[in-house]
């Protein structure tokens, strides 16, 4: 019936598996004795056995080794004597010149294999036992070759014509015609006359060729001449994509990725070819992972081309549909990309081959399209289509329903949160209203934080239920990024206003962390066998080409056995790529948590985390957050210079990777940098190709766009510009406040006082202060709560220095945190604000605390100059020379007013020296 | 008249040419447009016909002198002379490979001729090795077949031909027919570009070797290849073109050129089943059922093109002139794809799905790139409720020919079948893209939109109302357009479609529960309004019909007529005249 699948593994009688009969018959002739005639060795004997048991595991290839490339790879044995076998497997491959000598061939196989009358056996006699892998390959090939038609054995017979026809016009032209092929030969050899005169014909030849001799490494023939390679030389396709590849992305990755590509870095000059079902299952799988990985970057032409092969090759394997779908998708083709989809969904319903869902019980009558959905969903969702992807979200979550896919609802589920979570709130409220919410049972009044905290929540409960691990973690993840960044009401609510209270609870955001990596522990094989599989085979056989020549073949001999598969994993590869992701996740999350929490070393050290042990197996924008935030941390706590020279490697590392990450960071640096320096025009101009980056579309890229109008406002407000840095300031906040976006509230209202500080309007920057700090209080803000409070503590000692004493005990109630996690900067204004303080106090006399002073006043000094804040640090010189002043040094003082003179130049002197890394 | 006669005489020449090459096929369609041709009553003597066939190469000979302009309707067409035949008598071997090459012993043909260096010797025995590598590859198609689908047999002797005739043309000593069989090897090896060029050259300098135009139309996949070739101006190019556009979807383009070919070849059996399948296209069922009993008049053992008829008799439901069509057929020849799509049909007809699976199944391992065969296959399994069988068979169809409307329509239905409206939506754009004219596609989309699971109506509207464009047959659209409006609350646009549909409805005579539903809206609607005369027109129009309509009718008349009789009846008692 058309729609279902095709039995795979139908074996039938091929030239290869002929030559291999041959091989087995010379290995166990049953006339010979001890050490049969072509050997000289018992260990070279030995060694052709090992070959043979290799290749025939490998039977069940869709593409069969030619002979060259069969005869290069017995090679591998080492033994002296393989010319004379490769010699004896081509003359009797050519004496089959009717179907009859087949028949023989065949018959004379059965004497290879133990009769019934095995118990006569002498011992120093070989003979295969019938029970073994050998004997029960050569009795599948014996069974093939007489249940086919005689049409089946003609076939046969013409294949085995051209299969050895290559190598014998190669090896002795003239003599081909000895042979009963021989009118075929000389017809090829006419042609081959002829076809001098073709240029297009001569010039793709000519390609392969020179492709041919790049990739060789071993001369391919001993017997002279090249030997005339079809227009489509199927080992071509390894060829062609893997270089393309290596250039394309430079570093480990890309070279520990060839390695697992093509499952041994040497096989194609030798002609290995390892392709069973299987390891093309596998082969796709690590495709698809690499496609993740690598995202826009892979490329997209190669695999093209690959899987145009494959689809030639293998026409029902459907899942070359699917990885075309990927790398579309990958790509931003996104009319491909549905195409591909729509096509492979439409030929395989589904089933074949989808994680999670075992081939054989996934056999009903009804196909799994709701997977289809659940692809189409997140593919416009990764478009940009929010209302499509709802729609077709919440058609999957119905079909999943009515086929009780419990599995895919679980998936659906966990990604409309995503989606909601991602789109965020602005638009959303109207798209869910729009159609029907996605779980029936939802109260459309839930405003859509609850209803993504309710998804969240069942979409959990699902996937434990169903003991989905990897589901189980990557929703606790969701879980905690929802409670990072949603600012929650409290559940109970009376009254209009003593309900506003909104917080943020930490706990929570660690409580679902952990739970998400609990997963590395328990981890067990929820995966597929198929990636096992198809890499284990792989590895395998890459395993024995390395062992050739050592002795270390002889103590390994079973090596076939799936008990000890893992001793054939070269690397520690027993957790899926998948797994280890979601588990790197965690730990970015945890950086991002600690980050907005206010721990910049504990930030750090989980972005450092996730750079070396997870980077192998992140996805590239994964990858590059986590280095931004290192870069960012060293910006704040080693100067510009270090982090300067880091972006720059950085930079060099994802330089194919979509850049916005990368470039967004490197402006937020500049602009920091040239607001220090006090290069207002310049940060001006950063300030705006900021804001140039984000989407103009409303409510998108919210985060990016408030990140850009709060630096205007710090701008205007380092050039003194207050009436309008306040203007945009308050406007800042007003978008803030639309959109939900709690945290930048609290820091806006931190500038907000920080700019009335600067306009000499303390009174009115108190309050601001006062709020930011309560807000920073609820929701857990401790760094940016520090910084509040020493902002408030500025302000008293603005207002007069009657409150310098409340002024300092506020300074020294938020030093602990300063000095713990805060950065330069801050630190540096810690301390000034401190030495103000004792200055401006009636009661301070100089001789007694000038040491506290004088401490502090020259940390922040030092600290200031690694940032090259001018402004502050011309300010801390200037306390230190008012400082000295009083206590009569007079020396000292002079080199701090130098120092202070030096600092007010550079100010002034706006430099307009070309930056070179704005460009 | 003499354009007519130059048409005809061209095509007698080129008839024994094509022959002689064994271009059968090409042969016999030429051969049936020289019949097609309008006979002149007067030059139509049995002794003029006998002359010019007994004196063909004096007359040749003659006429490659002259200039042959066929001004048609301002058309100037470019003169192509008539070959001149190398050698006219053939040799011994051709006639002996010939003779094989009829008998279908290709390799024998071939080997004939291994040594003869004219080039209508080697031309044949390029073509018998084509011929015998296709022969081969079928058979291994069977031999070698899995399930039904795709296998990967392949003509083993293309890459020998593609290199002997390259060689030849390099040589310059090709001529049209080698062009026309090196292009065919191009075509199926895959590099199509260059096999249009070198169909465009053989077509070009032998105009009337219809195979070659065929090759060339499977070819021109866009508009804009078609209108790129740079073809000569003959009157086969004509033909050529009015094919193109029919494949290319421009019905009305190539009707039009039907049409005029028509006025040259007005008996054509060939043109007639053209115009069929164009009118087809255009669902004009009932003209397709009057050109193919005229055709099965005129040529009652014809098979081909008898599956679309089958199609429209299946559409009109016509049990006994498709069971009558399917016994001929099936006696004229039973293992022809066609014939196994009629009798498909026929069982379909009859709803015995299974049965008709197996004949379409038949038609497909006869010609596996057979489209309609997996398309219908497609509609069977729907019927059967095997949606992914269905969904698989669709998928291929439209494999085989992307712009297979019919298929992407089918996958959509499939889907829709299974709940899934939004998946289906993505087939159903695809299908009305494809054919933007065709109501039921917009319906059908429309549906989808309506589903409750997606209840998109704005959209729903849309697609309705391009349906009622679209000469809608079934008359749903306009229905479905006024409840929707109604549904959403807009009551001028409802009452403005069920005036429409009620328009419709009384002009096609028709009646029934939507006459009805019309006609309360309308009186409802009427009356809210203060439209008293139109609502008790409508009212009136009720009372005909009998059930709860009529009561309701009653009762709006008598709240009417309160109103109208109470309102001036105050206000005569206020003002007395």
């Amino acid at each position: 019936m058309a729609g279902i699948l095709k039995v795979p593994g139908a074996f039938d009688v091929t030239p290869h598996k002929v030559s291999l009969c041959i091989l087995l018959q010379v290995y166990a002739s049953p006339n010979q004795l001890f050490v049969p005639f072509p050997f000289s060795s018992f260990a070279q004997h030995n060694r052709l056995g090992l070959f043979l048991l290799a290749l025939t595991k490998s039977c069940d290839d869709i593409l069969e080794p030619k002979l060259h490339e069969l005869i290069n790879q017995s090679r591998e044995i080492g033994s002296s004597s393989i010319d004379w076998l490769a010699d004896h497997l081509i003359s009797r491959l050519s004496s089959l010149s009717s179907p009859d000598d087949l028949f023989n061939l065949f018959t004379e196989m059965r004497g290879v294999l133990a009769g019934q009358d095995a118990g006569i056996v002498e011992d120093d006699q070989i003979i295969l036992d019938p029970n073994s892998n050998l004997g029960i390959f050569l009795r599948r090939c014996i069974l093939a070759f007489n249940l086919l038609s005689f049409e089946g054995v003609c076939h046969l017979l013409t294949n085995i014509a051209s299969y050895c026809k290559e190598v014998l016009s190669s090896r002795a032209p003239h003599e081909a015609h000895l042979d009963g092929s021989g009118v075929n030969l000389m017809e090829a050899s006419e042609y081959e006359n002829m076809d001098l005169e073709n240029l297009v014909f001569e010039k793709v030849t000519e390609e392969i060729e020179a492709k041919k001799k790049a990739g060789e490494r071993i001369p391919f023939h001993l017997h002279v001449p090249t030997p005339i390679f079809g227009l489509v030389e199927d080992t071509d396709i390894e060829l062609s994509a893997k270089p393309t590849f290596k250039q394309s992305t430079k570093g480990k990755e890309a070279i520990s990725y060839a390695m697992t590509l093509d499952g041994s870095s040497g096989a194609v000059d030798h002609g290995f070819f390892l392709r069973s079902n299987w390891q093309i299952q596998g082969y796709l799988l690590e495709q698809t992972d690499a496609i993740e990985k690598h995202g826009s970057s892979f490329p997209l032409n190669a695999l093209e081309f690959m899987l145009g092969q494959l689809q030639k090759l293998a026409p029902e394997l459907h899942r070359v549909h699917f990885l075309r779908y990927l790398n579309s998708l990958y790509h931003d083709d996104y009319a491909s990309a549905l195409e591909n989809l729509h096509k492979y969904f439409d030929y395989s319903a589904g089933i074949e081959g989808f994680d999670g869902i075992p081939p054989s019980s996934g056999f009903n009558n009804s196909g799994r399209y709701e997977i289809a959905l659940l692809c189409s969903g997140m593919l416009h969702f990764h478009f940009g289509h929010p209302k499509q992807a709802v729609e077709a979200l919440t058609e999957a979550v119905r079909v999943s329903q009515q086929h009780s896919n419990d599995t895919c609802l679980a998936y659906t589920l966990a990604a409309i949160c995503n989606l909601l979570s991602e789109i965020g709130i602005s638009n959303a409220s109207g798209l869910l209203g729009s159609s029907y919410s996605p779980v029936a049972n939802m109260g459309t009044s839930l405003s859509i934080h609850q209803q993504l905290f309710v998804l969240l929540k069942e979409s959990l409960k699902r996937a434990e239920s169903l003991k989905l691990k990897r589901l189980v973690a990557s929703n606790h993840l969701a879980m905690a990024k929802f409670h990072l960044m949603h600012v929650q009401r409290p559940v109970l609510s009376f009254g209009p206003k003593a309900s506003m209270k909104l917080i943020t609870s930490p706990i929570n955001v660690c409580k679902e962390l952990r739970l998400s990596s609990n997963l590395i522990s328990d981890f067990d094989i929820e995966s597929s066998m198929m990636i096992t599989d198809g890499s284990l085979s792989t590895t395998w056989l890459k395993n024995l080409h390395r062992q050739r020549g050592s002795s270390v073949i002889f103590e390994e001999t079973e090596p076939g056995n799936r008990s000890n598969a893992s001793s054939f994993f070269s690397q520690p590869n027993s957790i899926p790529g998948s797994v280890s992701q979601l588990v790197g996740a965690s730990y970015l999350l945890r950086a991002t948590a600690w980050e907005m929490y206010g721990s910049a070393p504990l930030a750090r050290m989980n972005a450092l985390v996730y750079a070396t042990c997870f980077a192998d197996c992140a996805s590239s924008v994964d990858a590059a957050v986590a280095y931004g935030k290192l870069i960012q941390y060293l910006a704040a706590y080693k100067g510009y210079k270090a982090a300067f020279a880091a972006l720059k490697t950085v930079e060099e590392k994802f330089i194919s990777v979509s850049k916005s990450q990368i470039m967004v960071l490197k402006l937020q640096l500049l602009h920091e940098r040239a607001l220090h320096r006090g290069h207002s025009k310049l940060a001006q101009q950063i300030c705006d190709e900021l804001a140039v980056l984000s989407s103009p579309v409303t409510g998108v890229d919210m985060d990016l766009k408030a990140e850009a109008s709060f630096r205007h406002a710090r701008t205007l407000l380092a050039a003194k510009q207050f009436s309008e840095a306040a203007a945009v300031a308050h406007a800042l906040f007003c978008m803030c406040y639309k959109f939900n976006l709690r945290v930048q509230d609290a820091s806006t209202l931190l500038l907000l006082a920080e700019i009335h500080k600067k306009s000499g309007n303390a009174v009115l920057g108190i309050p601001y202060a006062l709020a930011s700090l309560s807000f920073c209080e609820s929701f857990n803000l401790d760094l940016l709560k520090a910084s509040a409070t020493l902002t408030l503590a500025e302000l008293w000692l603005s207002l007069g220095s009657i409150h310098a004493k409340r002024a300092l005990t506020l300074i020294h109630s938020a030093l602990p945190m300063i000095l713990g996690h805060g950065g330069l900067e801050l630190r540096a204004r810690a301390h000034i604000a401190e030495a103000k303080c004792h200055l401006s106090d009636a009661s301070f006399s100089v001789p007694e605390t000038s040491g506290v002073v004088l401490d502090s006043l020259r940390q922040a000094c030092d600290e200031l100059q690694i940032l090259e804040y001018h402004e502050l640090a011309a300010e801390a010189f200037y306390l230190m020379a008012i400082t000295f002043d009083k206590m009569g040094q007079l020396e000292e003082r002079e080199q701090a007013a130098s120092s202070f003179q030096k600092h007010i130049m550079a100010l002034e002197k706006v430099t307009d020296e070309e930056d070179p890394l704005l460009k | 008249m003499g354009s007519k006669e130059i048409c005809r005489n061209e095509l007698r020449i080129a008839v024994r040419q094509l022959s002689d090459r064994c271009l059968y096929s090409a042969s016999k369609w030429a051969a049936e447009q020289l019949v097609g041709i309008e006979l002149d009553p007067v030059k139509f003597t049995p002794s003029n016909t006998r002359f010019q066939r007994g004196s063909s190469s004096i007359r040749r000979r003659f006429r490659t002198n002259e200039i042959m302009s066929t001004p048609i309707a301002g058309v100037s067409y470019v003169s192509t002379p008539v070959m001149e035949e190398d050698d006219i008598v053939d040799g011994d071997f051709y006639l002996l490979a010939k003779s094989y090459f009829d008998c279908r012993e290709y390799r024998r043909a071939a080997h004939v001729l291994r040594d003869q260096s004219g080039k209508k010797a080697v031309f044949l025995r390029c073509y018998a090795l084509y011929l015998a590598g296709e022969n081969r590859k079928d058979e291994e198609n069977i031999e070698l077949e899995g399930p039904l689908g795709k296998s990967d047999a392949v003509n083993k002797e293309l890459v020998s031909l593609e290199r002997e005739l390259s060689m030849l043309r390099k040589n310059g000593s090709i001529d049209p027919f080698g062009l026309y069989l090196y292009g065919l090897v191009l075509k199926e090896k895959g590099s199509e570009h260059l096999a249009r060029n070198l169909l465009v050259e053989s077509v070009n300098s032998y105009p009337w070797n219809w195979s070659a135009w065929s090759e060339l139309q499977s070819l021109c996949t866009t508009i804009d290849i078609l209108h790129s070739l740079p073809l000569n101006n003959h009157w086969m190019k004509d033909f050529f073109l009015a094919g193109a556009y029919q494949e290319l979807r421009m019905h009305n383009e190539s009707l039009a050129k039907y049409e005029y070919l028509q006025g040259t070849f007005s008996f054509s059996n060939y043109i007639q089943a053209q115009i069929a399948k164009a009118q087809y296209s255009l669902r004009e069922f009932e003209q397709v059922e009057v050109i193919f009993e005229e055709l099965l008049r005129n040529d009652p053992y014809r098979v081909e093109d008898m599956d679309m008829y089958s199609n429209v008799l299946y559409a009109k439901e016509c049990f006994s002139a498709l069971s009558y069509l399917a016994h001929r057929v099936f006696m004229t020849d039973k293992y022809r794809p066609e014939s196994c799509c009629i009798i498909g049909n026929y069982y379909s007809l009859k709803g015995q799905h299974e049965k008709s699976v197996m004949y379409f199944r038949r038609a497909l391992k006869l010609n596996k790139n057979c489209l309609s065969a997996w398309t219908l296959m497609g509609h069977e399994y729907v019927e059967m409720k095997n949606t992914p069988a269905a969904v698989d068979a669709y998928r291929r169809a439209v494999d085989i020919n992307p712009c297979d409307y019919r298929a992407w329509y089918g996958l959509g239905q499939a889907y829709e079948m299974m709940g899934m409206p939004f998946y289906a939506l993505h087939y159903f754009r695809k299908s009305v893209f494809l054919q933007p004219s065709d109501s039921r596609l917009w319906i059908a989309m429309a549906q989808c939109y309506e589903t409750e699971q997606l209840h998109m109506l704005e959209e729903s509207i849309k697609c309705y109302r391009r349906a009622a464009n679209c000469n809608d047959r079934e008359a749903i659209a306009l229905h479905k357009l006024a409840k929707l409006h109604c549904e959403l609350g807009r009551l001028e646009e409802a009452a403005f479609y069920y005036k429409k549909d009620l328009e419709r409805m009384e002009a096609e005579e028709r009646d029934g529960p939507n006459m009805v539903e019309a006609l309360l809206f309308l009186a409802t609607h009427g009356k809210d309004q203060k439209r008293f005369e139109e609502a008790e027109v409508y009212c009136t129009r009720l009372l005909d019909y009998t059930g709860p309509e009529k009561e309701t009718a009653k009762s709006l008349l008598r709240g009417m007529r309160m109103a109208q009789s109470g309102f001036p009846s105050m206000s005569a008692e206020h003002f007395p005249p």
